[in-house]
């Protein structure tokens, strides 16, 4: 390596440990980001308000409310105020499911006809409506088909032969994450995420510094070159970021229970393309501005579409066909692929050779596009 | 000798201002070359085109015969730069910045540290060496950025505004300090918009509006300043009646002590000192300075 690299590095080094609230930018406030953000960015449903109407008041009604109750899905908040107009707790947010059992339940089952039973849900938030909806449907299909077993039955004796009838049996078998805890899934996208933004930010703001300063002025003249001093820059940043992903590994295994099947070295590797890109994002930025103010809006313009096209919120599968190509100018999306591929599958470089290729494309492409950007003037 | 700088027909502007027009000069080594001008004259602009940080419009600047912009000449390894403002690293001590600048000027261990402790001797910053920059006052801290820019012994020293914000101690001492090196063999470009500072250098070049109106040794420009300068008393208005009826010759007047400071075309100067003593005046005559030689300059090159 050569002397003046080593010394920008070590002076980078020196400048950052030497600033209280730097380091605690850089290291306390991702591993506290991604512990918060694990938590809050959570889509696993359960504990959905519900409020019953139940006009039938008798014992077969009582027993359709409590089994749905029953398994911590729908969460009780009491009858509803005006079986009237049951809509009114869905709109003043007291609940999010009503159950109505109309008068005659009991009797319609009784007597073999079928009973009207309705659910209203409130569908505001897509997700939680959906899930809702689908998960009060199985039941009460089930409750259904339950009571059918005894007609069934009756008709079989009726006619002295067993009476069949033919149905498909659905036995899903969830992989990687049985359970289908979501923090599993998202705790590799907002690892990607937050280191995203340290990196950028940092990478960005410090050269832009130096220019506001007026060091790089005294620094020009000096025999070094464009990439030794670029470069110099970067390295500690890239090294901060490796510490970062080590303390996010730990935080997710421990914190999330994220598992972590495949091999670290592979992790390892497809972190250091990953930082490459992003301390090289953060360097082209650094080139168009000349404060550092101007360098922290020119980061965000750049990191809100990278986070939001990365697949991390939504899959990109769902995007509109025209814009899904528009992530492949995005190492966040590979990032989060190579992470999610291989703490949850297990998967080599092989299986993941797309984004590890894509990164160490793009990566050298725009650290080079910065360095061939800097020129060493100062108008 | 040959010179250690030759800059030629130097041209550049910043959108509608001519920060350059036409400048040409050249320094010899073991020459102290003065670029005095008030503040906007260029002086800064010429510096860095000077130091390769900038390039001209037009013209050409050569550093021991090679283009400072270009980094395979060696030639920055010969060039030293401190410019007029904050320029070091204000959170790293002054052992830290002298370390990094001799680490990208490649300096040997033991020829860093000879050359350090040497450095930080003749500043006065030994007792300062873990002191952070930015809790430098004002002149150590020019001390400093001097000593880093003189790290690598350059050939040709530029120097953009040293004595800038400096107490008149410490702006003694920066002088003394550069004609050590200068003696050496080194070629010094210092600017300056302090006028009492040009007497201090062997060559001075006078800088308005990016162009240089006069070069030479301080002694013969003083020498070829022709009007009279004289001093009076006191400040009335009587005397200012007399002024302002001899409006057509007098060429200056500024505050000295309680009285003035006026300059007179020669030819009139008697007519004047006469009608001065008529409003109740004492007069005596003061040495022209260099400032009087400036702003007659700047009269005769057409307009402030």
């Amino acid at each position: 390596m050569s002397s003046a690299l080593y010394a920008v590095m070590r002076k980078e080094f020196r400048q950052m440990t030497r600033d209280k609230r730097m380091m605690a930018l850089l290291i306390l406030a991702p591993t506290l980001q991604l512990f918060v953000l694990g938590f809050a960015a959570n889509y696993d449903v359960d504990r959905i308000e519900t409020a019953t109407c139940d006009s039938d008041r008798t014992a077969a009604s009582r027993a359709l409310r409590q089994g749905l109750l029953a398994d911590g899905t729908f969460i009780d908040v009491g009858p509803a105020r005006d079986c009237r107009r049951p809509g009114d707790d869905i709109r003043d947010g007291r609940a999010k499911v009503v159950l109505v059992i109309p008068d005659g339940y009991a009797r319609d089952l009784a007597s073999g006809r079928t009973a009207d039973v309705q659910v209203l849900v409130d569908g505001t938030n897509p997700v939680i409506g959906r899930y809702a909806s689908s998960a009060a449907s199985t039941y009460l299909n089930l409750v259904s088909a339950r009571r059918q077993l005894p007609s069934l039955a009756a008709m079989s004796a009726a006619a002295g032969a067993e009476i069949r009838v033919p149905t498909i049996s659905v036995a899903p078998r969830v992989l990687y994450n049985p359970a289908m805890r979501s923090a599993i899934f998202m705790v590799p996208g907002v690892s990607a995420m937050v280191l995203l933004i340290v990196t950028t930010i940092a990478t960005a703001m410090g050269l832009a510094r130096e220019r506001e300063m007026g060091t790089l002025e005294q620094v020009m003249v000096t025999p070094i070159s464009r990439s030794e001093l670029l470069l110099g820059k970067v390295m500690p940043f890239v090294i901060v970021g490796l510490f970062d992903v080590l303390l996010a590994l730990v935080v997710g295994t421990w914190v999330f229970h994220v598992p972590v099947r495949g091999s670290l070295a592979v992790l390892g590797l497809g972190t250091c393309l990953y930082l490459l890109s992003t301390v090289g994002v953060g360097l082209l930025i650094s080139t168009v501005s000349r404060t550092q103010q101007q360098a922290i809006m020119g980061g965000f313009f750049v990191m809100m579409p990278a986070i939001l096209l990365s697949g991390v919120m939504t899959p990109i599968e769902n995007m509109p066909g025209w814009l899904q190509p528009v992530t492949w100018l995005n190492p966040v999306r590979f990032f989060v692929e190579i992470l999610r591929g291989v703490l949850l599958k297990g998967a080599g470089v092989v299986d993941l050779w797309i984004p590890f290729v894509a990164l160490a494309a793009f990566g050298p492409a725009v650290v080079a596009l910065a360095v061939g950007r800097f020129r060493k003037r100062l108008a | 000798m040959e010179p250690v700088l030759v800059a030629n027909g130097l041209r550049r502007r910043f959108g509608d201002v001519n920060a350059l027009d036409g400048l040409s000069l050249e320094v010899l080594p073991g020459e102290l070359y003065g670029l005095v001008g008030p503040d906007g004259a260029g002086k800064t602009t010429t510096m860095r085109i000077f130091a390769g940080l900038m390039d001209p419009d037009e013209g050409t600047v050569h550093v021991l015969g090679s283009n400072p912009t270009d980094r395979r000449s060696g030639v920055r390894e010969e060039l030293g730069y401190m410019p007029q403002q904050y320029s070091l690293y204000g959170d790293l001590s002054v052992i830290e910045n002298l370390r990094f600048f001799g680490a990208l000027f490649c300096l040997e261990r033991d020829v860093f540290i000879e050359r350090t402790n040497r450095l930080l001797a003749i500043t006065h910053l030994e007792s300062f060496r873990d002191r952070r920059a930015e809790a430098l006052s004002g002149g150590m801290y020019k001390k400093l950025a001097l000593a880093c820019a003189l790290l690598h012994q350059p050939r040709v020293l530029l120097l953009d505004e040293p004595t800038n914000g400096v107490d008149p101690i410490s702006r003694g001492e920066l002088w003394e300090l550069l004609y050590e090196f200068v003696e050496s063999g080194m070629g010094v470009v210092v600017s300056t918009p302090y006028m009492d500072e040009a007497s201090m250098c062997h060559r001075v070049g006078l800088i308005h509006r990016g162009r240089l109106l006069q070069q030479g040794r301080p002694a013969d420009l003083v020498g070829r300043f022709v009007d009279t300068v004289i001093r009076v008393d006191r400040h009335d208005s009587g005397i200012e009646a007399v002024i302002a009826e001899h409006g057509d010759v007098i060429l200056g007047v500024s505050p000295l002590g309680g009285g003035l400071r006026i300059v007179i075309r020669s030819q009139a100067a008697d007519a004047v000192a006469e009608a001065l003593r008529g409003a109740g005046a004492t007069i005596e005559p003061v040495r022209p300075g260099f400032e009087d030689m400036f702003l007659s300059e700047i009269r005769a090159g057409g307009g402030t």
